[in-house]
């Protein structure tokens, strides 16, 4: 039964799962409730997203052994599949189709991240653009005070 | 392809064999997706809607192109999901969307507070799993024999039914033990598959695929197992409505 090899955790609300830089390295699939995915920046926490039932996270320590990228705090009474290394293959075979969603729920984060991305570069080309109009127009004013 | 959808209400079916020699099903599968307009629901066909294996390719193209000529007459105005099962494994090379069609290989449903899995199920049928070849040319084999002799068909389904009743048991492979009439017809591989498939957070697991309709609890009461049955015989459907799931036989008055 599929029982033997799974592990099962649960989460009271505002309880850690994994914290930024941790060096666990299970994936994990919400059964129930709701988890917040926070990381620091520059001293300050940013919201990165929150995962509900059936989504899953923390595969990028899992196949790249990196530290976690993110903290991962319960919002509400939640209950996870632990999967770790040895036994993703292991589900991959019991549950095939599970490849083709990873595949998809990533495709889906690389594609919002290719959008801000995209959104982050305007903004940058916009503040750039209007600095070198502030620059042409101080430039304009030094230009018009000195031939006075 | 968006195999993860939200809808409110959905009916399910299976296994209705359209082409096949051995199942009339096309009228009856037509008079149920007018049945599921007229009440406002959308409908999933759960795999081996049409039948690509057993059949000649004469009554294929026949009632196939009266079959999608009425698809697209009831489709214009309601969504139909299409699960690809094994017999009419062509159709994942045309997976995708469909104008209201959706062509998909499994479909994971929001509905209500609930999440429910519809998947045709032949992934996790041993025998395809261990040879598929071998499989596949015992079916082939079977099918000549059944176009010699279309009552074989039925022959092989009764066989069938007495290997999972019986051989199982003799050869110590159910775990269910025959406890019950509701898993005596199952076999144990698909009940482990919907139990590694609900362990991802769904409440429901509809297959097909098996021909035998029924409804197990799983994952320690946390899930159901539910199965739609076939056209050949007892067919079956699944109403899910604002996340309640339930089975029911198909009446009378639509087969």
């Amino acid at each position: 039964m599929s029982e033997r090899y799974l592990d099962e955790r649960t989460f009271a609300t505002g309880e850690v799962v994994f914290a930024e830089g941790d060096t666990t390295s299970e994936m994990f699939i919400v059964q129930e409730g709701t988890v917040a995915l926070t990381k620091t920046v520059a001293g300050r926490e940013i919201f990165v997203g929150t995962q509900e039932r059936g989504d899953f996270f923390g595969e990028m320590s899992l196949l790249t052994g990196q530290p976690r990228q993110a903290t991962c705090v319960a919002m509400a009474p939640t209950r996870l599949l632990a999967i770790r290394s040895g036994e993703l293959l292991m589900k991959l075979r019991r549950d095939p189709t599970l490849a083709l969603e990873m595949v998809a729920q990533m495709s889906r984060r690389m594609a919002y991240l290719e959008e801000q991305l995209v959104r982050m570069s305007e903004h940058q080309l916009e503040n750039r653009h209007e600095i070198k109009k502030a620059i042409a127009r101080a430039e304009f004013h030094n230009d018009d005070d000195s031939q006075r | 392809m968006i195999t993860d959808v939200r809808e409110e209400r959905l009916l399910v079916t299976s296994d209705s064999h359209v082409g096949s020699l051995f199942c009339d099903a096309r009228r009856g599968l037509i008079r149920f997706l007018e049945y599921a307009r007229a009440h406002g629901y959308n409908v999933c066909i759960n795999g081996d809607g049409i039948d690509t294996e057993y059949t000649s390719l004469r009554a294929f193209t026949a009632e196939t192109s009266a079959f999608l000529r009425d698809l697209r007459r009831v489709t214009s105005d309601m969504t139909v999901y299409y699960t690809v099962g094994n017999h009419d494994i062509l159709l994942e090379h045309y997976v995708g969307d469909w104008g209201r069609l959706h062509l998909v290989p499994f479909l994971n449903v929001s509905s209500g507070s609930s999440r429910i899995r519809i998947e045709h199920g032949h992934l996790y049928d041993p025998s395809m799993m261990t040879d598929p070849n071998l499989h596949h040319g015992i079916r082939q084999f079977l099918c000549a024999l059944c176009r010699m002799y279309p009552p074989g068909y039925f022959w092989h389904e009764k066989y069938q039914r007495v290997r999972f009743r019986y051989f199982r048991r003799l050869l110590g492979q159910d775990r269910h033990a025959l406890a019950s009439a509701a898993t005596r017809d199952i076999s144990p591989a698909f009940l482990d598959a919907a139990e590694e498939l609900a362990n991802r957070g769904f409440d429901a697991v509809v297959f097909g695929h098996t021909h035998y309709p029924g409804e197990f609890p799983i994952n320690r009461n946390r899930a159901r197992y539910l199965n739609t049955g076939s056209w050949f015989r007892d067919p079956h459907y699944v109403t899910i409505d604002n996340g309640a799931v339930t089975l029911r036989p198909i009446p009378a008055a639509l087969r």
